[in-house]
């Protein structure tokens, strides 16, 4: 086990002060990822820096028409939070996917996301949402749309003094559905792959398509190509079928431990034309 | 590098000594002697560890021994009665044959603990749910999903 100085400050300025200040500190929220990362010896970071205890990076909170969540919510806060269950209930429902009930309690979104694995639960559905990222350095802040905060497995934007604060979510967009699907060999496994589905219908046409796949490339992807086939036009089944057609040749899955790159490019393809028909009222997911 | 906590276990004031990557798991066992809470996979996987921090289960091997300071702390030694008698929880476990080789047993109960605490009266689908993340190797699973509902009874006729 690593040695080093572990930092908990209690508001958010400290925090960003601390990064700055110490090169090479990590930060640490839940620590589900972290902890067996630093007892295998695969990171050793100079210091950590906890923001379990910064008050405003903890919960979720409507703003601008949206909300806010802070960085260090819990997948068990997020569940049971009502702005969630009333505007983005696709978010939930990936965040009742995520690992066990212990993992949820500890695990956070900011976590997941910073993480930047390809098969993070909460990324596909915060990408199909429009989900941007808050990034804090002392003295400064930006944001960026979540599409460009994942750079490859482990690599996100993230500046050395930067620290992921928030995932801003836009108004709930009136009349869109959601879906979120995943397959993993049991329940509480990590996702062998996984696909985010938003729609939005005007009359006989599809107004507005999100899609995201997880576990199919080096980072969560957004499939345009595929929204952009369905946008405009009428999601006929021949459609939806070409759709899963493009779905599957857009993503770059690997075969590991996990699965093949076969099944789970198979996988992309069954669960998008299982997302659509059933937002579509055709048939149950 | 390494400061000292102060924090309850099962009732009682508590320190230790923690530092970066220390974990809660060794203040429990090493720290305190307070060996119920056992350690599996050490990856949160199989949820031998766990333990209940300010009302929630978590894994004792993911969490980091310095952020416990100030919090309260709940392991199966909280949870007998006087004198070392069984509480509700562990005594359903025992009459409902759901202890084999006892590994897990310890996070079994303090995850059965935590959903109890919040929900009396959980449906299987929901003790399935809270026990996802505690494996047993024995798969004795029947008679631990039995053993929670009879502990749910025994906690709503006190």
């Amino acid at each position: 086990m690593i040695r080093c100085e572990y930092h908990c400050p209690r508001a958010l300025g400290e925090a960003l002060g601390l990064k700055a200040a110490v090169p090479g500190a990590r930060v640490i929220a839940g620590g589900t990822d972290l902890m067996v990362r630093l007892r295998s010896r695969e990171l050793a970071p100079a210091a950590l820096i906890s923001l379990r205890r910064i008050p405003e990076l903890a919960g979720v909170r409507e703003e601008q028409g949206g909300a806010r969540i802070g960085a260090a919510t819990t997948f068990t806060d997020l569940l049971d939070d009502p702005v969630v269950a009333r505007d983005y209930p696709v978010l939930a429902r990936a965040a009742a996917r995520v690992g066990s009930r212990q993992i949820r309690n500890a695990g956070t979104v900011g976590g997941n996301l910073a993480n930047a694995s390809p098969c993070a639960d909460s990324a596909l559905p915060l990408l199909a949402l429009g989900a941007r990222v808050r990034l804090e350095r002392s003295g400064g802040s930006r944001e960026l749309p979540l599409d460009d905060f994942f750079l490859g497995p482990g690599a996100t934007a993230l500046a050395e003094d930067e620290i992921l604060t928030a995932v801003i979510l836009p108004p709930p967009d009136i009349g869109a559905r959601a879906l979120f699907l995943k397959k993993g060999r049991v329940k509480m496994d990590l996702a062998v792959a996984s696909v985010a589905v938003l729609l939005s219908m005007d009359g006989p046409v599809c107004r507005k398509v999100r899609v995201a796949a997880g576990s199919v490339g080096p980072v969560p992807l957004r499939l345009r190509e595929v929204e952009a086939l369905l946008e405009g036009a009428a999601p006929t089944p021949e459609r939806t079928a070409r759709a899963a057609e493009v779905a599957m040749r857009c993503v770059a899955p690997i075969t590991d431990v996990r699965s093949t790159a076969d099944y789970r490019r198979h996988i992309v393809g069954v669960y998008l034309r299982r997302a659509l028909e059933s937002l579509l009222g055709r048939e149950a997911a | 590098m390494k400061r000292e906590i102060s924090f309850r276990v099962n009732g009682a004031e508590a320190t230790a000594v923690a530092g970066g990557g220390d974990r809660l798991i060794d203040v429990l066992r090493e720290g305190l002697g307070l060996t119920g809470t056992k350690e599996g996979c050490g990856e949160g996987e199989c949820g031998a560890c766990t333990v209940i921090v300010d009302g929630r289960a978590v894994n004792a091997c993911l969490y980091p021994a310095a952020e416990i300071d100030g919090r309260e702390v709940t392991t199966v030694e909280g949870l007998t009665g006087p004198d070392s008698t069984l509480g509700p929880i562990q005594r359903a476990f025992v009459e409902c044959g759901a202890v084999q080789c006892g590994f897990c047993t310890p996070g079994m109960i303090m995850s059965t603990k935590a959903l109890l605490d919040g929900n009396p009266d959980p449906s299987d689908e929901e003790v399935r749910d809270a026990l996802l993340g505690n494996l047993c190797r024995c798969t004795g699973y029947v008679q631990i999903v039995e053993a929670v509902r009879r502990a749910a009874v025994a906690g709503r006729d006190r």
